[in-house]
């Protein structure tokens, strides 16, 4: 994942060098953290280390993943209240730590990947495998990841086991290299077009800044308006599935969101009917 | 005699100016921190003595009471330990300059001591030059090995020293720091050894993966199938959520 990541420019590497900086984690020879950071805490991390605090502030990984990549393997396996005090740094990108007589804002503009099974055994929802778990147990153990938390995450994906044939296959396949081109693209021209209001990518833009950004063509207004009334999706929801497909828009260089963007949208976030709905 | 030198420490990411005022008058000998210093800040008395005292310069055995200036926000760190001695060393007449008093106006000093007068590397030099720059600050005297990470900050003088002796000649006039600063490269090539193309298949979630890395979105992947550790599922990163991200984790350790 990291090798696709996009190039940072200088405001963020002076931003996340600031943060590795107060923690001494940055080496003498190359002080300028200058490749997008990823921490991968395990799930037995604290709530202290995993959102900052102590006796003085400290920034924990949400600070230390800014403009970069959290990644928790085992999203259920997190501890309920770890993984609740995402909720507030997610929606906000930046997280307070209030003391007696001072409060420290520490941004934490991080890109949140997770990983789970959907259950204790991990074939629940496999087509080749059967579950040996009972429904009560699944709901249990999905539930840990509760729905607020779920409906911060903009993209969710199934992954399953490839057959033979694609094992075997000689054909092509991109190279890490070829896809960071389209990710640099896709992104420079979100930079370039929030240029004024100092905000870097899609994800984070704010409602009033959808309106204003994403223009939607006639036939997507129309595809968004039966996901909304068929799937019941919250307000969060749509303002995502809005920022996904903005994004997706980009990757082609489109200045209008369309149909198909939308339709991809949607479908990365209909995963949770399927497993949490139930 | 008093004298008050600048510093600097840091709250949250921001740095903030502190001024230290250190005082020597007659009395029972004495060696006091105010002004809300926390453990290491105390400790620095013992870290300045021995310091000057090594650095063959006399210490005089006098009341030496020292005020950290804003007085009632908490201090910690060991950055402090510079300016204390050079606060002492002033207030005990040991340097002479007649253009003292305008150098220290324009100058901050930040650093730990050894035992031995060498200074050593501290924490939050970014910070801490971006907001001396911010306030007007003209000269940053901070240790040698922090020289890389301040000299991305253009427009203010940086005084790299690594002993005792060097502070002490520079504010005599006797000593000039020569601060050559490199150009950093900041566009690296760094190989990674893994790569999109090992994994077969997946296509669908390498295009999510895509998607999210673009917006900086969040992404959530959920696995149907467990990791078996049969070799063609190693091989070709069935399972590749989790191979491929503790490989990554692996290869960015040492940022």
């Amino acid at each position: 994942m990291v090798t696709i990541l996009p190039d940072m420019n200088l405001e963020e590497m002076l931003e996340v060098t600031k943060i590795y900086s107060i923690l001494g984690l940055n080496s003498t020879e190359e002080p300028i953290i200058t490749t997008r950071p990823f921490r991968n805490p395990h799930h037995t991390v604290t709530q202290i280390s995993l959102v900052g605090g102590g006796k003085y502030p400290r920034p924990g990984e949400v600070s230390l993943a800014n403009y970069g990549i959290l990644f928790l393997d085992e999203l259920p396996e997190f501890n309920k209240s770890s993984l609740e005090s995402l909720r507030g740094p997610l929606e906000d990108r930046k997280i307070s730590i209030s003391r007696l007589n001072t409060t420290i804002t520490y941004p934490c503009k991080f890109m949140l990947i997770a990983s789970m099974n959907p259950c204790k055994c991990g074939y629940y929802g496999s087509k080749e495998k059967k579950c040996s778990c009972t429904s009560e147990q699944i709901k249990k153990y999905i539930n840990r990841v509760s729905g607020p938390l779920l409906d911060r995450i903009d993209i969710h994906i199934e992954v399953n086991p490839i057959k033979y044939s694609q094992i075997e296959t000689k054909q092509k396949i991109e190279t890490s290299k070829d896809i960071k081109i389209r990710v640099n693209r896709a992104r420079k021209i979100q930079i370039e077009r929030y240029k004024k209001i100092n905000i870097f990518s899609n994800s984070e833009l704010t409602p009033q800044l959808i309106e204003k950004f994403c223009t939607i063509t006639n036939s997507g207004k129309k595809i968004l308006e039966i996901a909304i009334d068929k799937l019941g999706l919250s307000m969060r929801a749509y303002h995502k599935i809005l920022k996904v497909a903005r994004t997706i828009a980009d990757l082609e260089a489109s200045e209008k969101i369309e149909e198909k963007h939308l339709a991809e949208a949607i479908q990365y976030r209909s995963l949770d009917r399927k497993y949490w709905q139930k | 005699m008093l004298s008050i030198i600048k510093s600097m420490a840091l709250q949250g990411l921001d740095g903030y100016l502190v001024s230290i005022q250190v005082d020597i008058s007659n009395g029972m000998p004495d060696f006091k921190i105010v002004g809300l210093p926390d453990t290491s800040v105390k400790e620095s008395k013992e870290r300045v003595i021995s310091a000057i005292k090594n650095s063959n310069i006399e210490f005089l055995s006098r009341k030496i009471v020292i005020n950290l200036s804003p007085a009632s926000t908490k201090k910690e760190g060991s950055i402090f330990d510079l300016p204390i001695a050079v606060g002492i060393l002033i207030a005990s007449k040991k340097i002479k300059n007649p253009q003292l008093e305008k150098i220290l106006k324009e100058t901050i000093f930040i650093g730990e001591l050894s035992l031995n007068g060498n200074i050593e590397k501290t924490k939050g030099i970014l910070p801490i030059c971006i907001e001396a720059k911010k306030i007007g600050i003209k000269r940053i005297v901070l240790p040698l090995q922090n020289i890389k990470e301040a000299s991305i900050i253009k427009d203010i003088d940086i005084c790299p020293i690594s002993t005792i002796r060097e502070v002490i000649n520079y504010l005599n006039g006797t000593y000039d720091i020569k601060s050559e600063i490199e150009e950093q490269e900041l566009t690296k090539n760094i190989k990674y050894s893994i790569d999109f193309s090992d994994i077969k298949g997946q296509e669908s979630v390498k295009r999510a993966l895509e998607v999210t890395a673009s917006g900086g979105h969040n992404c959530l992947l959920i696995r149907t199938a467990r990791f078996r550790k049969n070799y063609a599922c190693k091989k070709n990163g069935n399972n590749f959520t989790r191979y491929e991200f503790r490989r990554n984790a692996r290869s960015n350790k040492n940022i």
